[in-house]
């Protein structure tokens, strides 16, 4: 499923170089859930971001479903976010002037889906995460956990085979964190693999295996023990 | 993604930000609205003409005499006319034009005459609608008959009624007068004037045969201007050539250059070509201030690219290829620049009537120049926003999501 080897990346910004990622090794298997965790500025999102095609790695070797990564083109990994990969933020990212149906239909559009399967899949997604009302309204119409559960609709309508969730829980508080993680044990119940990046232990206690980082390196991985699960 | 989606997106952000988006149409909508208002004057300005000219005969040459060379022996006479259109194969008609300003006396009333000799084919060289009675003959001419052909106006104004065929009425100077049957009423040419205008201050238009004028008038009975009016289009040309080698045999002046035949359609030519390049004169300067309005768009869309870049990037995270950027923001200004191009038209049109009416021009509006419109002001919206979505499509979508 994922499988990187080696990987390093390089931030240059003019003279000033940061190596963020130094060799890192990592294999997921379909139907995991890993919470990445480490302290701030061990290189969790830039992980992410890697994993979701969203960046380059500079070295190394990016495996994803059996294909050769790193040699892609823009446009054929815009392909795969699209595809395969449902991304969950921890600042929601939806387009503000869009209603919540659109953005979750956004994806869609980009796939060519016809208008009239959109809407059905749309409103199925949405009904998954329990949101079946206001969908006609703005995001800034609605609350936090209501918005991070419109992310999440969003991130499975193409019906990827992974989703990576960069703090998803991070801007939301306690009971609403309890729900979302409903949702997405819910989701890899259901055979998608998660991986999530999180500060907080309890939070990675709802995975189901946990990554350490620090200063760009994997230094700790292991199963979780008492699970909890919802 | 189909052009629908697209168009929706674009339209949705059209009107997010409308004052912004009329503000940024606004270049576009006054250059396109002048380029169509001075066009469509312009057009219609020719238009008018050329009717005018066509109503005076499209196939009528005018022949005239250089007065600053010729000598009294030049000048064309009466006879000269007659061997014209005798002689001259391609000439259908042919009258010279005198106007004499003289005096009309009824029984009831005194008035000012604006007379008009010619041949019996004045009647159709400037082609003159009756209302009652008839022109006159090629007889009445040959023997300078006393007839006389009045216009409507003066038909009320010295005879209090309209339908004065058989009266009779004195024609002349304070020092000759004549008295003349009237044989014709002319209709009035133009309504609306004897409406509102009383119709005793207008002159009495009256119309004779030529022959009658000189007697009534002692005149030498010689001409400046004759009108000709050929046969066909075709024999336009011939006409006035053979018309002029004519008059130069009878009065042995060849090599002088005394007459000079100008059909009317050339005349129409020369004022339609300093119509148009005046017209086009103006489009240009008009345009101009189209590419200022594209300059506006691609400002604006530039603009709308730095504060969407969040936007971008989201839309890439989840799947839009570069196409999908920059097709999305290209329909958006296309969509502001046709916008602007029909709101553009629709003050244009407007403007070139209500300039029309206070310049006393029709305007014309050819379907070329409304889809000229429509596309110049979509080929705007494609030039200046070539390189804001181009710029949109080139982000790269870690570094657009990270934009604050
Ligand atoms: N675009 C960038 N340019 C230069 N340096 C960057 C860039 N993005 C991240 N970094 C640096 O790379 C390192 C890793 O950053 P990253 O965002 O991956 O950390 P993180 O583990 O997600 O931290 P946090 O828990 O605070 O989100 C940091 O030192 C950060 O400053
Ligand atoms: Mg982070």
């Amino acid at each position: 499923m994922i499988r990187i080897e080696n990987v390093t990346k390089v931030y240059r910004n003019g003279e000033i170089q940061l190596t963020a990622l130094k060799g890192v090794s990592l294999h997921v298997k379909p139907g995991e859930f890993v919470a990445v965790m480490g302290p701030s500025g061990c290189g969790k999102s830039t992980l992410m971001n890697l994993l979701g095609c969203l960046d380059s790695i500079t070295s190394g070797k990016y495996i994803l479903n059996g294909k050769d990564v790193s040699t892609l083109s823009g446009n054929e990994l815009a392909y795969i976010r699209n595809k395969e990969i449902g991304f969950v933020f921890q600042s929601f990212n939806l387009l503000p002037r869009m209603t919540i149906l659109e953005n979750v239909e956004l994806p869609m559009v980009y796939a060519g889906v016809p208008a009239r399967e959109r809407r059905a899949r749309a409103l199925e997604a949405l009904a998954r995460v329990d949101l079946s009302e206001r969908i006609k309204h703005r995001p800034s119409e609605i609350s936090g956990g209501q918005r991070q559960r419109v992310a999440i609709a969003r991130a499975i309508v193409n019906k990827p085979s992974v989703i990576l969730a960069d703090e998803p829980t991070g801007n939301l508080d306690t009971k609403v964190t309890v729900e979302i993680m409903r949702i997405i044990q819910q989701l890899n119940d259901e055979g998608v693999t998660v991986l999530m990046v999180t500060h907080e232990p309890d939070v990675a206690n709802y995975a189901k295996r946990i990554v350490r980082m620090k200063d760009g390196c994997i230094i700790d991985d292991y199963p979780v023990q008492n699970r909890t699960v919802l | 993604m189909n052009l629908m989606e697209n168009v929706k997106m674009a339209l949705a952000s059209i009107w997010s930000n409308k004052m912004r988006s009329f503000l940024t149409m606004l270049g576009i909508i006054i250059g396109i609205s002048s380029v169509i208002a001075v066009v469509s004057l312009g057009q219609g300005g020719q238009h008018t003409i050329t009717g005018e000219f066509e109503k005076i005969g499209a196939n009528t040459v005018l022949i005239t005499v250089d007065s600053s060379k010729a000598e009294l022996s030049d000048y064309i006479t009466l006879e000269d006319v007659k061997q014209l259109k005798e002689k001259v194969p391609y000439i259908r008609y042919a009258t010279p034009v005198f106007q004499v300003q003289g005096q009309a006396n009824s029984r009831l009333k005194s008035k000012r005459a604006y007379i008009i000799g010619g041949t019996s084919d004045l009647y159709q060289v400037d082609n003159i609608e009756l209302a009652y009675g008839r022109f006159y003959n090629d007889a009445e001419y040959e023997e300078g008959k006393p007839v006389a052909i009045i216009s409507n106006s003066a038909a009320k104004s010295l005879f209090k009624m309209e339908d004065v065929v058989g009266m009779t009425l004195d024609i002349g100077s304070d020092f000759a007068k004549k008295s003349f049957t009237v044989i014709g009423v002319v209709k009035n040419q133009i309504e609306m004037f004897s409406d509102m205008t009383n119709e005793d201050n207008l002159p009495a238009i009256i119309y004779m045969p030529a022959t009658t004028l000189k007697q009534l008038f002692g005149m030498y009975g010689a001409t400046t201007q004759v009108y000709i009016v050929a046969d066909s289009k075709e024999n336009i040309e011939s006409a006035g050539n053979l018309a002029v080698k004519l008059l130069e045999n009878r009065h042995g002046n060849r090599g002088r250059e005394i007459y000079k035949a100008e059909p009317l359609m050339k005349q129409l030519d020369q004022i339609n070509n300093v119509l148009g390049i005046f017209t086009t004169f103006v489009a240009a300067v008009a345009a101009i201030s189209l590419l200022v309005g594209g300059v506006g768009v691609m400002n604006i869309m530039l603009v709308s690219v730095t504060e969407r870049t969040r936007e971008i990037g989201i839309r890439k995270a989840i799947g839009a290829r570069t196409g999908h950027i920059l097709f999305q923001f290209l329909t958006e200004s296309v969509i502001i620049s046709c916008i602007g191009g029909i709101l553009g038209l629709i003050f244009g049109i407007a403007g070139a009537y209500g300039l029309g009416s206070i310049a006393g021009i029709s305007p014309y509006i050819s379907p070329g120049t409304v889809i000229i419109a429509i596309l110049f002001s979509s080929a705007v919206g494609i030039f200046f926003g070539i390189y804001p979505a181009r710029k949109a499509a080139r982000l790269d979508p870690i570094e657009a999501l990270r934009y604050e």
